[in-house]
């Protein structure tokens, strides 16, 4: 039993879940859609990050401006994937019925995957990104973390703040809090409820972006099957927090990670999965909102 | 929830089982699969079948004797099945050389599997269709063990050149033979290692929770606690896992000073990866599906030190006639011969020996032949249990040293 470097690790693992969640979280919230495609928007820009390490920055120093820009090029590019999919998919399909939407999604999740499969330098190999990082880091009660492992937390929070700012300090955000609560009423007092759905997706993009840089420099190993997984996890990260609430999704994460950790520890890795969901389900069953949910129709 | 269609559509080594249990995920298993099942023929061989001609170099003024070759041609094993298929041609070619099998000359006509259940199925009912005499082929466990019972109702001699999965030889059919020793020799090789070379106080299994994994991971535990060496409980890891903190954690609380890990490259390599990342710098030992390129552009420098073991692959043969085997494999096809071309190598050259043993082309003769065959080939005399696994295949240890897969230098 070693409590506090399975924390130690949960609070690392979580951090990324988190990211990918609030993408998740965001877009439920506008549109109470759930985004099977958004794993995979994070498995294609690992891949964009990938090549631009191994065609762009091959031979130059990965400093910390490299990894800087990569990183901004990597979001730009998740966020105009989740844009695109929703300006080519889901707005065509929107008052439709949730179940549409939701195969609509499926099908963008199979598409995707297959295009990466199919595209020559990128294939269904294993692909292992050029560059590493250093495994220097600091101790805590015997454990080693990596600086990298905590960037990775530091830019979480970074990210989440900016996000949360975003929806609660600008009229961008304003309009998408209207859009969630009521989209006809929001359209009627003059917000442009297209433009506000595009600035979602691409906001749970570009975090999907930057889970995929962070992700790829730390764990170096990309694939086009690895969205579905990721995908999934975030998603439960998402309703464990309370799905279409900011800071839920990320303590979703957190949670998430710290209990796949803790359930090895205590019960071993085979029954670590068990474990957390089984967690999940005890939580849907006794707060059906997740820890931050609020009532339907106020969420965001 | 785990997507295990990985198992079978990505890793280069899965000959094992875990085409067999991906039901679950269908949808997602067409999408891995679908571009390798598209095209199911092969470029060589002409639709009319049995007219295929690919080893065809010297005539022979007898009949002809037809050999179908079940392999992966398309997919992410496309190459390795190439490899093995090349090798097969090479020795069909010597063979015909020097006067065929009983005055007949060999004909083969490959079928590609695509290493999935559902294409080595159809190519098999294909090859028996073409009335082939024989089967010598396969790299997949998953895709050869439902192809299996296909040949057996055919009665002909199925010689699998590198599947290995020790549940190929459990069904009690009496026509498989397997080139590729089984994963219980892997068990014992490893278990010695442990015990004999590294002096391990404490060995910590893990496995990947696919059927390859878990048989071979219970194998090496019983086999290590047969040899009084003390094991920490098995630890599994999902497939397509990418964060091992938590495994890292328990193997460090636990106080094992020796990993073996039963699975593939792409886990072994993240494992190794963290686990040096995490100053953990016990020795980790890999099974052969473990052994990858891809396993050390994954691990970078933490996979150097690290140990495999592992049939000795072509590579790592050693004597003359594997030199001339090497080189002539590069003079006809232009590339160095894959791990398992040996394998396909031998099981033709297998093949033709029993042919000469029973004089007879008839498939029951054959397969009779078979069960008491005592040769030599590239990986070592080759004989057959009575359940047809191969007996006289060495295991070897490998260590990974500046990047680049070598023989260990105390071999167990």
């Amino acid at each position: 039993m070693n409590l506090i470097p399975d924390i130690g690790a949960g609070i690392f693992l979580g951090a990324f879940f988190g990211l990918i969640a609030l993408g998740y979280s965001m877009v439920y919230g506008v549109l109470k859609l759930i985004n099977f495609a958004h794993g995979d928007f994070y498995m294609v820009a690992s891949y964009v990050s990938y090549s631009i390490f191994a065609v762009v920055v091959v031979g130059h120093q990965t400093g910390w401006l490299t990894i800087l820009w990569v990183g901004l090029v990597t979001m730009f590019a998740g966020g105009l994937l989740s844009v695109a999919s929703e300006q080519i998919v889901y707005r065509r399909m929107r008052g439709r019925p949730m179940l549409s939407l939701m195969i609509a999604a499926l099908g963008v999740s199979e598409v995707l995957e297959n295009s990466v499969l199919n595209i020559p330098a990128w294939g269904p190999q294993y692909r292992a990104y050029s560059v590493s990082f250093p495994s220097t880091g600091f101790n805590v009660d015997g454990s080693h973390y990596s600086w990298l492992q905590l960037a990775i937390v530091i830019v979480t929070f970074a990210l989440t703040a900016i996000v949360y700012l975003i929806v609660h300090r600008t009229m961008l955000g304003k309009a998408m809090r209207a859009v969630a609560e009521d989209r006809v009423a929001a359209a009627l007092l003059g917000v442009n409820v297209d433009r506000v759905i595009s600035a979602v997706f691409f906001m749970g993009g570009a975090l999907a972006g930057a889970a995929a840089l962070l992700g790829g420099l730390y764990y170096g190993q990309i694939n086009y099957l690895m969205g579905f997984t990721i995908g999934l996890e975030a998603f439960t990260a998402a309703v464990l927090g309370g799905i279409g609430n900011i800071l839920g999704a990320v303590l979703g994460g957190f949670v998430l990670g710290i209990l796949q950790n803790v359930g090895t520890g205590l019960v071993g890795s085979q029954w670590a999965l068990v474990f957390s969901f089984g967690a999940l389900v005890l939580m849907l069953w006794l707060k059906p909102t997740g820890l931050l949910g609020e009532r339907v129709g106020q969420r965001m | 929830m785990r997507n295990p269609s990985i198992n079978v559509a990505v890793r280069s080594r899965t000959r094992k089982l875990a085409a067999a249990s991906v039901a679950a995920t269908a949808s997602l298993l067409v999408a891995a699969c679908g571009s390798a099942s598209s095209t199911s023929s092969s470029t060589t061989v002409p639709s009319s079948g049995s007219s295929g001609t690919t080893a065809a170099s010297s005539a022979n003024s007898g009949g002809t004797y037809l050999v179908g070759v079940p392999i992966a041609e398309t997919g992410p094993n496309a190459q390795a099945g190439t490899e093995i298929f090349d090798a097969e041609k090479l020795a069909a070619d010597q063979i015909n050389a020097n006067g065929g099998v009983l005055g007949h000359k060999i004909v083969l006509n490959e079928q590609d599997d695509a290493c999935t259940a559902q294409t080595s199925v159809a190519a098999a009912n294909k090859l028996v269709s073409l009335g082939v005499k024989a089967v010598v082929g396969g790299y997949c466990s998953g895709a050869s063990l439902p192809a299996e019972p296909i040949y057996s109702r055919a009665g002909i001699p199925n010689i699998l050149a590198a599947p290995n999965s020790s549940a190929l030889v459990q069904g009690g059919d009496k026509s498989v033979f397997l080139m590729d020793p089984t994963s219980s020799l892997q068990a014992q090789e490893a278990a010695k290692f442990f015990a004999n070379v590294l002096h391990s106080k404490k060995v910590q299994v893990v496995d990947d929770q696919s059927a390859f994994g878990v048989n071979v991971a219970d194998l090496v535990q019983s086999n290590l606690k047969t040899l009084g060496v003390p094991t920490a409980s098995i630890q599994a890891v999902p497939a397509t896992q990418t964060d091992f903190s938590a495994l890292i954690n328990t193997i460090k609380s636990n106080g094992a000073t020796a990993v073996y890990f039963a699975g593939y490259y792409a886990e072994w390599g993240l494992i190794v990866k963290q686990m040096r990342a995490a100053q953990v710098t016990i020795p980790l030992v890999g099974a052969d599906g473990s052994v990858d390129p891809a396993f050390i552009t994954t691990a970078g420098t933490a996979a150097n030190g690290t140990y495999f073991t592992i049939a000795r692959t072509t590579q790592f043969l050693q004597g003359s006639a594997a030199t001339a085997f090497t080189n002539q494999y590069k003079s006809t096809f232009g590339s160095t011969p894959g791990p398992y071309s040996a394998y396909g190598y031998d099981g033709m050259n297998t093949l033709a020996a029993a042919i000469k043993q029973a004089n007879s082309l008839n498939p029951a003769k054959v397969i009779s032949a078979l069960h008491s065959i005592n040769t030599t080939g590239l990986t070592g005399s080759i004989s057959f249990a009575s359940d047809g696994a191969r007996q006289g295949a060495s295991f070897v240890v490998l260590k990974v040293v500046d990047g680049n897969f070598a023989l260990a230098p105390v071999q167990p």
